[in-house]
């Protein structure tokens, strides 16, 4: 009797990771998975119409524990400062827990999977509508200056991200040795909030 | 409502295209007995995959061959 295996399931997203970070999408094959997962072909087929569709799935259930995991414990009534650096510290976290899936996610936002996955997850707008909500209130409360969105976002996110970048790579600039530390990030945490408040 | 996983059937084929109106589309698009299929044309095995809650295998073995080409059941 067929029946849906969490495991085997659990299984085939782990390797698809790791075949896609590894090959790209262009070196991933649905045969490729089936053997790396000592599973048939026509199983893989049972729960995934074809490549698309399993890189689709995949990418929606990645983005769904990223957006869960960036607002755990995080309200948009918290002060600016408070609710940036809840962001700052969830995404790090993720960043760090999860590094092949933000690789993977990285290389899904990049490709035309990105807007199909989006649209297929009810959660994303309400994950926008908190970020926005943020925000505003932020402006509304005089703790952050009007500006463009994606100029804001740039200021907000940016060094953080070259951060994490850094500390995935395990190096800097010149290639110098580097481990990203609560300290170095509350560092330029406090550049960042410099920069954003009136 | 999920899909039972014994009405999914899974074939090896050398279906190369799907297009609007070739002879596969209109057939299988058509049939009362298929809620759903799909050919991955982009796989080496060409691997159709059809949802269907009273065809057997053989009975859409037969309806590809029919229509000119190699169809069988993947284990």
């Amino acid at each position: 009797m067929r029946i849906r295996d969490i495991d085997k399931e659990n299984l085939v997203i782990e390797n698809a990771i790791d075949q896609i970070v590894r090959d790209g999408f262009q070196g991933f094959s649905m045969n490729k998975l089936a053997k790396a997962c000592s599973i048939s072909v026509a199983t893989l087929y049972i729960y995934y119409k074809d490549k698309d569709d399993l890189i689709q799935k995949i990418g929606g259930k990645m983005a769904l524990k990223f957006f869960s995991g960036t607002v755990k414990d995080f309200s948009p009534d918290m002060s600016f400062e408070e609710g940036l650096w809840k962001q700052w510290e969830n995404r790090a976290n993720f960043t760090m827990k999860y590094p092949k899936e933000v690789a993977f996610f990285e290389i899904i936002k990049h490709s035309p999977h990105a807007e199909t996955i989006l649209d297929s997850i009810k959660e994303f707008s309400d994950f926008r509508a908190i970020m926005k909500q943020f925000i505003d209130n932020g402006l509304k409360n005089k703790e952050l200056i009007p500006m463009t969105f994606e100029a804001f976002w740039s200021i907000a996110y940016g060094p953080l991200y070259t951060l994490l970048n850094f500390h995935t790579e395990g190096k800097s600039m010149g290639g110098k040795p580097f481990v990203l530390t609560k300290e170095i990030m509350r560092e330029a945490f406090q550049a960042t909030i410099k920069a954003l408040k009136p | 409502m999920e899909t039972d996983l014994h009405k999914i059937h899974i074939f090896k084929t050398n279906i190369d295209k799907i297009y609007p109106d070739c002879a596969i589309n209109t057939t299988l698009g058509n049939h009362k007995d298929i809620q759903q299929w799909s050919v991955d044309c982009e796989d080496v095995d060409r691997v159709l995959r059809v949802v269907s809650e009273t065809l057997q295998p053989e009975v859409i073995i037969g309806i590809i061959n029919e229509l000119g080409h190699e169809c069988q059941e993947l284990p």
